[in-house]
């Protein structure tokens, strides 16, 4: 809930630009990718937006580049937003490759639990991925085994050999809006956490407040 | 292709972070507004101060079209009264950390480091920010000519660091499995230091314990079930042996 002092300074202070907000949502969400234990929805929204703005700034700078008169001023305009370029789709080019990364680690439970948190283009490469190695292993040593231990994802005997994060690890976390107690494991007191508080905590306890923003992953 | 990177941000990570951070520069050169993909930047007049990105800063600085005005809590009085803070008052948490700032817009989520102003010319001068270390070594390296006692400040910082590293060393004796450990007013590099360590010793604590939790799991089913609660005998726990 929005208290007084948030209802107040929403009115002395004008709202920041989509862009500038969007920057802060793609910087969040690579600190969270970078951070969490398992792989995140793939925020497509944001990312089309972004991907769409980096490249009209590509045109704009092409653009002055091609009638710049080598004059300094504009010279250095030009560094200007090339370097703010780069830092744009350094954190595009790192949230993605931390996806990746998961990806690679976790395939078969990707596959099964977690397909709808892929794009497109990611759940092409993991299916391709898959198959390939599916058909390498098959072909190179699998087809020697008896036909009933040549399975990638047996879950045989209690045991599943689909390996997935740990979704119990610890994360660091800091509080963005109250949300009063948390509790990690039933039968014990719990934590309140205030706006502005630091906790170390399980990643399953604060999953749900990371998705809904009232905690962010530092 | 993968991001051959363990979880959690390198240095490297939260110094790129950092740079996000607002600072104030007192312009030498006009520079026109740009519009940048994170927003407009304000037009550059001198000698009016104007709060730009720290890369931004630290770019201007180095073609000598700016000076970078520290913020308040780098000045050597409130560094003092910072240190004294956590040697005296408080000897086992950090120094109390700035409040976050009230939310904008209540349907956006609050807006917290780098994006808070922290390193600008009205930042508070009495509490530390997340990125204090970062900041203070990279506009001591970059900027150190407008700080007026720099190795003053450069030994303040490191006495911060030291005393601090102490605390986060200690601290690794209350940590366990169960509840959440609480750490205000801890920095970026703090955390990213000291990651791998707390994160791993609170892991391996709870796996040592993961066979009593689940125990303790099925006996609470189990009273729940039968309707009595709190009757269970404590010496249970010596099944688990």
């Amino acid at each position: 809930m929005a208290d007084i002092s948030d209802i107040l300074a929403s009115v002395s202070h004008p709202a920041s630009p989509p862009s500038t907000t969007d920057l802060h949502a793609l910087t969040r969400a690579y600190t969270a990718e970078r951070c969490a234990p398992d792989l995140l929805p793939y925020p497509s929204a944001l990312m089309i937006r972004t991907l769409s703005r980096i490249r009209q700034q590509i045109s704009t700078v092409e653009d002055l580049s091609a009638s710049a008169d080598s004059g300094t001023k504009s010279g250095f305009k030009l560094i200007v937003l090339q370097t703010e370029l780069e830092r744009w789709k350094w954190l595009v080019r790192g949230l993605l490759r931390a996806r990746i990364a998961k990806i690679d680690r976790y395939p078969l439970h990707i596959l099964q639990n977690q397909e709808a948190d892929l794009s497109g283009e990611e759940s092409e490469y993991l299916r391709a991925h898959q198959a390939l190695l599916e058909r390498h292993y098959g072909g190179s040593f699998l087809g020697a085994f008896p036909a009933a231990l040549r399975r990638l994802d047996d879950t045989a005997g209690g045991i599943s050999m689909v390996d997935g994060p740990d979704t119990d690890g610890a994360v660091f976390v800091r509080v963005l809006r109250d949300v009063g107690r948390v509790v990690q494991q039933s039968g014990d007191e719990g934590m309140e956490m205030k706006k502005g508080d630091v906790w170390v905590v399980r990643w399953s306890s604060v999953k749900e407040l990371v998705a809904r923003g009232d905690v962010e992953l530092v | 292709m993968a991001l051959p990177l363990p979880p959690g941000l390198t240095p490297a990570e939260i110094a790129f972070m950092c740079e996000m951070e607002l600072v104030t520069v007192i312009p030498r050169q006009r520079l026109e507004g740009l519009d940048l993909l994170g927003g407009p930047t304000p037009p550059l007049n001198p000698p009016y101060r104007a709060d730009l990105p720290l890369w931004l800063a630290l770019l201007l600085k180095r073609q000598r079209r700016a000076n970078i005005s520290p913020p308040p809590w780098l000045n050597p009085q409130s560094l003092e009264a910072i240190l004294r803070v956590e040697t005296e008052l408080s000897n086992q948490a950090f120094s109390p950390p700035a409040p976050l700032p009230p939310s904008i817009d209540p349907l956006l989520p609050n807006p917290a480091p780098p994006f808070v102003p922290s390193a600008t010319y009205d930042a508070p001068a009495d509490a530390l920010p997340y990125h204090w270390l970062e900041l203070g070594e990279i506009l001591l390296e970059a900027a150190s000519d407008d700080f007026e006692t720099p190795d003053q400040v450069r030994r303040l910082l490191r006495d911060l660091r030291e005393i601090r590293m102490e605390k986060l060393r200690k601290g690794a004796e209350v940590l366990d499995a169960g509840g959440g450990v609480k750490m205000n007013g801890v920095g970026a590099m703090e955390v990213g230091e000291g990651r791998a360590f707390i994160t791993g010793v609170i892991d391996g604590l709870r796996k040592i314990g993961a066979s009593k939790e689940q125990a303790k799991r099925e006996r609470e089913a189990e009273e729940r079930e039968n309707g009595f609660v709190g009757t269970a005998p404590e010496d249970e726990d010596e099944m688990e042996l």
